[in-house]
């Protein structure tokens, strides 16, 4: 029993992080139409801000317990670098996708760049800080009370996202601008503004997520890239710009590896890439994903 | 002699060949002026602390060897370049030999690029030493008798040398043993490598789970969940990137490290990331060519490492004593070869001559060149501890091994899988 639960909650440790990766990602897509690879980077730079922003925090003497709002703080300050970045997006907005691809991976390369410059080429790791929330242990599951907290944190995120596009005035405002933008605009919608906050607000999601994630890990100048080919696999299978999909791709992916691991290890990678591919053949438009028309 | 205009085109060609033949024109051409040599090193991406370690210790290498007239009197001037994919890298080191003219390549960490590099080396005919990447499969086949290109020792030095002091002092006390590697060539060699001598000394063991996680990483609770659910009495782990620290952590906070023997033949790569807190004591733990902390530390070693500690805020691993090494028997090969021709500077030949049979001093300890071009170097492996003024694990001084690696790698034209079956260990 306790066998299955460790699996379980690996996997869907795994798919809260990948989520929060993914809905970034997918927010942006959904409304601004632009596949951003950099929303790795952004998620490598909250777990960076968030190494420094905690390890100043504890040598001012801030109690241990106070580790998840540093953290959190640490994402929101980070979300900063998202303006100038949409900013500098507008010059691709109207082109051809190829050239946003272009310049979002570029965007991936620079920010390695400035990792390095900044917090130097080695990875950087917290100790056990997270542990300052206690484990909860029952048999043989021994999992750190912190890894429920991002997979709630995770959770969280999905549903104020959900209620925030759903419930909110705003939220109609992305929704209708993501649906057709020349109507949003003729209707008097300021899309450069509604872009700049989406744009942020996708930041937003990965900075979080990497300062979230980081005292459980570490931070490293390759982990953007790492991070964003799962993340695609994610949005591949639950639908580009469907948030629903994002957390539902998240969980099959963070499932089926758990799973594969303990099967057949061998088939940690293929497993996943497997589905993707079945989904692209049968239903290319992802699970909870609309079909274009 | 009759002048055709074929005679005249068959006299350009040579020429143009010869020219374009660094180890036959360079040396003449270059006696004066300053010694270049390039370096080829990771500054980004997975591999980049290696790299900056590497080259940190080649700065203060040619900073010493300049203060004290450079190399047979000439000083050293490095040319860096990076180490990235196969097919730039092999862009940049003939950017090296052909425009910059340096009459040494040193660098390359990852197996991968030393393989694709290794017959345009021969090619160049360019004198080059490769401070790591010497994994077995693929060099067997690729890299057969070189004559410019020097390699690293074996990469599965440290996994058998870690497997001989898991069988030496646990032997009996584990039957269920597990493996984490990372999914290149260097994982799985050697994760089979310690199979493959649990064999040869009859340790009966079940093999329970071997996962392969991709290099770098980042999350590893599904595999440390796999691995609890497997069981383990040890665990086998040649992980060395940033994974390393996150599966220490995620697999103490699993409780997956209690009373669970641990082999980490190549910890040391990130040493400084092995905190405590998360790390057990009394796991085997390899420090490879550099151990920073060794209680028998040379006075030239104590003094890189107070030097690197000021400079780089950090301890030096490996990839420093690997560099240190390449550039320290150059030096010597060259001046050998120098002072054998009576003060002339040598060909790219008469130093490859100098450079077998070398005894040299390096960081970690002594090395030298054998005749196949492969280098022998000390390895310093042992349990850790927390009994130290660090945050992070280092090695019991009592429990502390060294091995030359002339008892952890194959004989010249041996293959590593026969040559494990049969060697004569010192265990």
């Amino acid at each position: 029993m306790s066998l299955i639960a460790n699996l379980l909650l690996g996997g869907i440790f795994h798919a809260a992080v990948l989520f929060l990766v993914a809905a970034g990602l997918q927010l942006v897509f959904g409304v601004q139409k632009i596949v951003n690879l950099a929303c790795g980077s952004f998620y490598a730079l909250g777990a960076y801000f968030g190494i420094t922003l905690v390890t100043l925090a504890m040598n001012f003497g801030l109690p241990a317990w106070l580790l998840l709002p540093i953290l959190l703080v640490a994402g929101v300050l980070m979300a900063a670098v998202g303006p100038p970045i949409e900013r500098l997006l507008r010059t691709v907005y109207d082109r051809d996708e190829s050239f946003q691809l272009l310049l979002t991976f570029a965007l991936v390369l620079m920010f390695q760049d400035v990792l390095r410059l900044v917090w130097g080429a080695n990875p950087q790791s917290l100790n056990n800080v997270h542990l300052v929330y206690g484990k909860l242990t029952w048999g043989d599951l021994s999992v750190p009370v912190y890894n429920l907290l991002v997979i709630a944190a995770a959770g969280a995120t999905a549903f104020f996202i959900s209620l925030f596009l759903r419930r909110t005035n705003y939220g109609r405002l992305l929704r209708a601008t993501a649906e057709n933008r020349a109507m949003a605009e003729a209707l008097g919608v300021n899309v450069r503004s509604v872009y700049a906050v989406v744009f942020t607000l996708g930041t937003m999601l990965g900075t979080v997520g990497g300062a979230l994630v980081v005292p459980t890990s570490a931070a490293s100048l390759d982990m953007a890239i790492e991070f964003v080919i799962e993340a695609f696999a994610v949005v591949v299978i639950g639908g580009l710009g469907s948030m629903p999909g994002a957390l539902v791709g998240a969980l099959l992916v963070g499932l089926i590896r758990a799973a594969s691991l303990v099967v057949y290890p061998e088939f940690e990678i293929l497993a996943i890439y497997v589905i993707v591919i079945a989904v692209l053949l049968f239903r290319p438009s992802g699970l909870l994903g609309k079909a274009a028309t | 002699m009759r002048l055709s205009r074929r005679r005249v085109l068959k006299s350009l060609a040579a020429t143009g060949a010869a020219a374009a033949s660094p180890g036959v024109f360079m040396p003449a051409l270059a006696q004066t002026g300053p010694l270049k040599i390039g370096i080829l090193a990771p500054r980004t991406g997975i591999a980049a602390s290696a790299g900056i370690s590497g080259l940190a210790a080649t700065e203060w290498a040619v900073e010493k060897f300049n203060a004290g007239g450079g190399i047979a009197g000439r000083k050293i001037q490095l040319v860096v370049e990076e180490e990235t994919s196969p097919k730039d890298t092999i862009e940049r080191f003939q950017k090296l030999v052909q425009q910059e003219k340096v009459e040494c390549v040193m660098g390359i960490v990852s197996t991968g690029v030393g393989l694709a590099l290794g017959p345009v080396v021969e090619e160049a005919r360019a004198l080059t030493i490769y401070w790591d990447g010497t994994t077995q499969d693929g060099v067997d086949e690729k890299l057969l008798n070189p004559k410019y290109l020097f390699r690293s020792t074996d990469n599965e030095c440290e996994a058998v040398m870690s497997s001989l002091l898991a069988i030496k002092h646990w032997k009996g006390q584990f039957k269920r043993i597990a493996g984490i590697n990372p999914d290149y060539s260097y994982g799985r060699n050697n994760m089979a490598a310690f199979i493959a001598l649990l064999k040869r000394f009859d340790i009966e063991h079940e093999v329970v789970t071997e996962q392969w996680p991709k290099v770098g990483t980042m999350e590893l609770t599904s595999h440390v969940a796999a691995l609890k659910a497997a069981n383990p009495d040890l665990i086998f782990s040649s992980l060395l990137f940033a994974d390393l620290p996150v599966f220490m952590k995620q697999a103490h906070a699993a409780d997956l490290t209690k009373g669970t023997k641990l082999v980490f033949p190549a910890a040391g790569w990130q040493h400084t990331l092995m905190k405590k807190d998360f790390t057990p004591e009394g796991m085997i733990f390899g420090h490879n060519t550099l151990y920073f902390d060794n209680p028998q530390a040379t006075p030239m070693q104590k003094e890189f490492v107070a030097w690197y500690a000021e400079k780089q805020k950090d301890y030096p691993n490996w990839e420093a004593d690997r560099a240190y090494f390449a550039i320290a028997s150059y030096k010597e090969a060259v001046e050998k070869a120098s002072k054998a021709k009576s003060g002339q500077w040598p060909g790219v030949d008469d130093v490859i001559g100098a450079m077998h049979g070398l005894s040299v001093e390096s960081l970690g300890g002594k090395g030298g060149w054998r005749k196949d071009n492969i280098a022998d170097q000390t390895f310093v492996q042992g349990f850790s501890t927390h009994n130290n003024k660090y945050d992070f694990v280092t090695l019991d001084p009592a429990k502390i091994e060294t091995m030359y690696s002339a008892d952890l790698q194959k004989p010249p034209g041996a293959k590593f899988w026969d040559w494990l079956k049969t060697a004569q260990f010192k265990i």
